[in-house]
């Protein structure tokens, strides 16, 4: 069932356009990753649906009501959007204990005192937070702040849940584990959740559908697995994963095949430009480091190149390629000496895009 | 190559086409925008109502209330030939700029000595160097009277050893020092608060590259803080144009005459009140003033700006003075406690418990009490005290009720009324309390549904409201914005709406800044004499003010005793904001 529907919200501010017409539905038991850069309007977007900044243009509807209407005028304040916000810093009313934060929703809901007690008690308990009930949020650590802040926000069930960077202030090894949890309980509970990120690998373990924003724009859609393996521009393929980014010449092109190449070398790819390519025009290349395969013993199709260095990581080793100006790194399972190895890039990873204005 | 030739021409398409079409602003809902503009309304109403009553009287040939008033230029004829009204003129703007001249050096070295070098005491000089701020100028400019003035205890003692007493303070180079003395803290306020945000790598980055300590503050710290700096001295001659108690009591025995005493001497002169001419040279005072307050704000952004330069909590390293130094340091600050501090606040003391001196009189055998006996056998001054009393406390608990509601009037607004709430802020700041006290008498008077609370304590304290708006309202604004925004979005987003916002999160976290808030306007309330020089009647009086009534009549064993409670009061005020944690320093 479909809660939350945007469609062309476009916002100015100061004469600068942030928000250039971005449009999405979410459903419940799913959750959206508004994923972008710092200044893609991200977070922008999120407050709009919110209510917390007022588009100029655009529709926004959550659950069949019509909270922005840019053309009738209508602008919703956001207590009237029945939603729940989770915001980056968790925003914990510092003179509230956790039982009283948590059941603000319900009592300003008109919920009785024992029922309010009742259901902030049973979602405390489910995240884990039951002993926690009477403390104040400066008694708690980062964790269990972010776990008081979403069940704030989900107390009183609302009919969507937006989450702005709440993985962005917990310790790497917590974030892991907060990000399945939190796709999890969003999953049982059915609920429409609209997470807000920077972290790819946030938006990628996290969510159903990502949308790639790119200067106030959504210019890429889809789910994780699609988003990381078929980017449709240079943007998105070079936004996901780990690359290595190629300037190059078009030799030649054969529908969506082609060869790139530089001062002595070439090399077999993909066209991914949606316009198109011409030969002997600019080109880069976006090859996924994890698609690079190398050998110290000579290998049919793979490219002769120079290994300058091996660098140790822990679980793996990065290698430093070069052949002319072609320069990459690539992973591996153990050491290789320096010297002539044979890189295998299979030439549907060979992302190529046109190079673009300077 | 015809991509590339092309996009520049495009970019250049869109951007005029996004200006053109850039859409109206979307109404902003529920965001107590009705709330907001009756607040600021009302705020207005009660700025402009005397302002304009000021401005209406100084065109009239009579008082506003005379059938014989009729609308003509007579007053400003009289005043702009009147000789004294130049002289006036002219002693205040000697008087502001000695004033600057003495305060901002001196305020500039206390505020350096006490954030950038170790001295000793540092927390209890943070405090006492304020004390002259918190006392009103009336009783200050007594206590000078009865310690060095010609007959005071201290000249007394001097002509005892040398014969005569080698300084005349009822002259205008005393009332400049007295009143660039009493002035310092004012500047030290502004001047450590830059200095404090200074990060010290900046000075350290100067050390290391081999300039010595007084190098270093002379070429970086000195221009860091100069804004700072230029602030202050604008705000002290801001002051000194407003300035009325020092004048009245040390000006005013040798006809040295400023523009606020000139107004009131005006009451006086002709037997009958010339309101129009009275209001003439408040228009005067205004249209000077007034320009003063705005230069002001457009420093204070600039010094903003540098102060945002700064790092956040940069680490400020202290000088190391060495014991010659420490002894140097403490010294200044000593004479100038002792000067600005000891010697009127000691004067008022011992005044307040001796009924006669001289030369050849022992203080000691002559301590009484009869003082305050008198005193409190008058029952005006009686009630003087008690009316003073219930202004401050009662009086300024609800002036912060009303700031505040002011406050969150212009708390995240981004509508035009906050434009209006930024301009009727600046305006009281250009008027002398002397004026804003005789704007509201005559409001009290003209409108004949006000006319019943003229003679009751609710006139003082609606004029007192807004003489205390501008200092209030940055206090209040000063603790409200520290209230993170996603604190009140989080509650918008949990249901609740502007109002409830407000009330569950906004104000119980403010709660302390605002107990800090009441007690500084208490202080602030207790302090002020002037305001209520036209206001007060029988039944309304309030100490500051008898105390300039006093002045007239010469009954300096009341006013000796009246003094002293006000600084009890005060210093009860004091302790207790500090108590409460109030942020003086602010």
């Amino acid at each position: 069932m479909t809660e939350l529907v945007v469609s062309n919200v476009q916002k100015w501010l100061g004469g600068l356009q942030i928000l250039k017409g971005a449009s999405f539905t979410a459903e419940r038991g799913s959750i959206v990753a508004l994923l972008g850069a710092s200044g893609s309007g991200k977070t922008t977007l999120l407050r709009c649906v919110a209510g917390l900044e007022q588009p100029e243009i655009g529709e926004i509807v959550i659950g069949g009501k019509t909270v922005l209407d840019g053309a009738k005028k209508i602008a919703l304040p956001p207590e009237q959007r029945n939603i729940g916000l989770v915001f980056q810093s968790y925003a914990l009313w510092p003179h509230r204990t956790v039982k009283e934060n948590v059941g603000y929703g319900l009592k300003l809901r008109g919920v009785t005192a024992a029922d309010i007690e009742k259901r902030v008690q049973a979602i405390l308990e489910r995240m884990g937070l039951g002993h926690l009930a009477d403390r104040f949020p400066s008694q708690l650590s980062g964790g269990q702040q972010q776990r008081v802040a979403i069940c704030r926000a989900l107390v009183y069930e609302p009919r969507v849940l937006l989450l702005d960077e709440p993985l962005s202030n917990l310790d790497a090894k917590l974030r892991e584990e907060a990000r399945y949890w939190i796709r999890k309980l969003i999953l049982d509970l059915e609920i429409c959740a609209i997470l807000v990120t920077h972290d790819q690998s946030e938006a990628l373990a996290a969510a159903d559908n990502i949308l790639l924003l790119q200067d106030g724009r959504i210019v890429q859609q889809g789910g994780p697995q699609e988003i990381y393996s078929n980017p449709n521009s240079f943007y998105s393929a070079d936004f996901l994963g780990a690359n290595n980014i190629v300037r190059a010449k078009v030799r030649s092109v054969d529908g969506s095949r082609t060869v790139i190449g530089g001062d002595n070398w070439s090399l077999d790819g993909t066209v991914r430009e949606a316009a198109g390519l011409a030969a002997s025009e600019d080109a880069r290349a976006v090859i996924r480091v994890e698609q690079i395969s190398v050998s110290d013993r000579p290998e049919a199709g793979g490219l002769e190149m120079t290994l300058d260095d091996s660098i140790y990581l822990g679980d793996r080793w990065e290698y430093r390629l070069s052949r002319g100006d072609f320069v990459a790194r690539a992973h591996g399972a153990r050491q290789l000496s320096t010297g002539t190895v044979w890189a295998r890039i299979p030439s549907e990873s060979v992302w190529v895009f046109s190079a673009g204005q300077h | 190559m015809s991509t590339h030739t092309q996009a520049p021409a495009a970019i250049a398409l869109s951007k005029a086409a996004a200006e053109k079409k850039y859409p109206a602003k979307m109404p902003r809902h529920g965001n107590a925008g009705a709330y907001r503009r009756i607040v600021i309304g009302l705020l207005a109403l009660a700025v402009l109502a005397p302002v304009g009553l000021i401005v209406y009287q100084s065109f009239l040939t009579a008082a506003f209330f005379s059938p014989r008033a009729k609308f003509g230029f007579d007053a400003y004829q009289y005043v702009f030939t009147d000789k004294n009204f130049y002289r006036a003129l002219g002693t205040t703007a000697i008087f502001s700029f000695g004033m600057v001249a003495i305060s901002v050096p001196l305020g500039g070295l206390l505020a350096f000595l006490i954030t950038r070098t170790d001295i000793k005491g540092k927390r209890l000089l943070e405090i006492l160097v304020l004390v002259p701020m918190f006392i009103s100028s009336i009783v200050l400019a007594f206590g000078y009277t009865v310690s060095v003035g010609p007959t005071g205890f201290v000249s007394l003692f001097i002509r005892g050893l040398v014969g005569f007493v080698p300084w005349n303070i009822y002259s205008l180079p005393g009332m400049i020092l007295i009143a660039g003395l009493s002035h310092v803290p004012h500047v030290y306020l502004y001047v450590s608060a830059a200095m404090r945000n200074l990060p010290s790598d900046l000075e350290e980055a100067a050390r290391t590259t081999g300039a010595s300590i007084w190098q270093v503050s002379r070429d970086v710290t000195l221009p860091m803080v100069l804004p700072a700096l230029i602030f202050a001295a604008a705000l002290n001659i801001l002051l000194g144009f407003e300035t009325f108690g020092i004048p009245l009591v040390l000006g005013d025995p040798n006809g040295i005459m400023v523009l606020t005493t000139y107004i009131y001497k005006l009451t006086t002169l002709f037997g009958t009140p010339t309101y129009q001419l009275m209001a003439v040279v408040a228009v005067v005072l205004i249209l000077i003033t007034l320009p003063l307050v705005w230069m002001q704000r457009k420093l204070l952004r600039n010094a903003r700006k540098y102060a945002a330069m700064g790092g956040k909590g940069a680490r400020v390293a202290t000088l190391k003075l060495g014991t010659s130094g420490q002894v140097i340091a403490l010294s200044i600050i000593g004479f100038w406690l002792f000067v600005s501090v000891a010697l009127p606040i000691g004067g008022i003391a011992v005044r307040a418990f001796v009924d006669a001196w001289g030369e050849g009189v022992n203080l000691l055998d002559q301590l009484t009490f009869t003082n305050f006996d008198r005193m409190l056998e008058v029952p005006s001054l009686v009630r003087g005290i008690v009316n003073t009393v219930l202004l401050s406390v009662v009086g300024g608990a609800a002036a912060v009720a009303i700031y505040l509601m002011v406050g969150l009037a212009g708390h995240r607004n981004w509508g035009l009324s906050n434009t209006v709430l930024d301009y009727i802020v600046l305006l009281p700041r250009a008027l002398p309390g002397l004026v804003v006290g005789l704007a509201f008498f005559w409001v009290f008077l003209f409108v004949p549904l006000l006319t019943p609370l003229r003679p009751t304590l609710v006139s003082l304290f609606v004029a007192y409201l807004v003489v205390g708006l501008s200092y209030g309202l940055r206090l209040l604004q000063g603790t409200l914005i520290q209230v993170a925004p996603e604190l009140e979005e989080s509650a918008r987003t949990t249901g609740a709406t502007i109002g409830r916002t407000w009330k569950d999160v906004v104000i119980p976290i403010i709660r302390p800044g605002l107990a800090g808030a009441w007690a500084l306007i208490m202080i602030i309330f207790l302090r002020e004499y002037a305001t209520g020089v036209y206001l007060m009647g029988a039944g309304t009086e309030v100490i500051g003010s008898l105390m300039v009534s006093l002045l007239q009549t010469g009954a300096m064993n009341t006013i000796a005793a009246l003094s002293l409670i006000s600084i009890v009061l005060t210093g009860a005020g004091l302790a207790l904001a500090l108590r409460l944690g109030a942020k003086i320093h602010d």
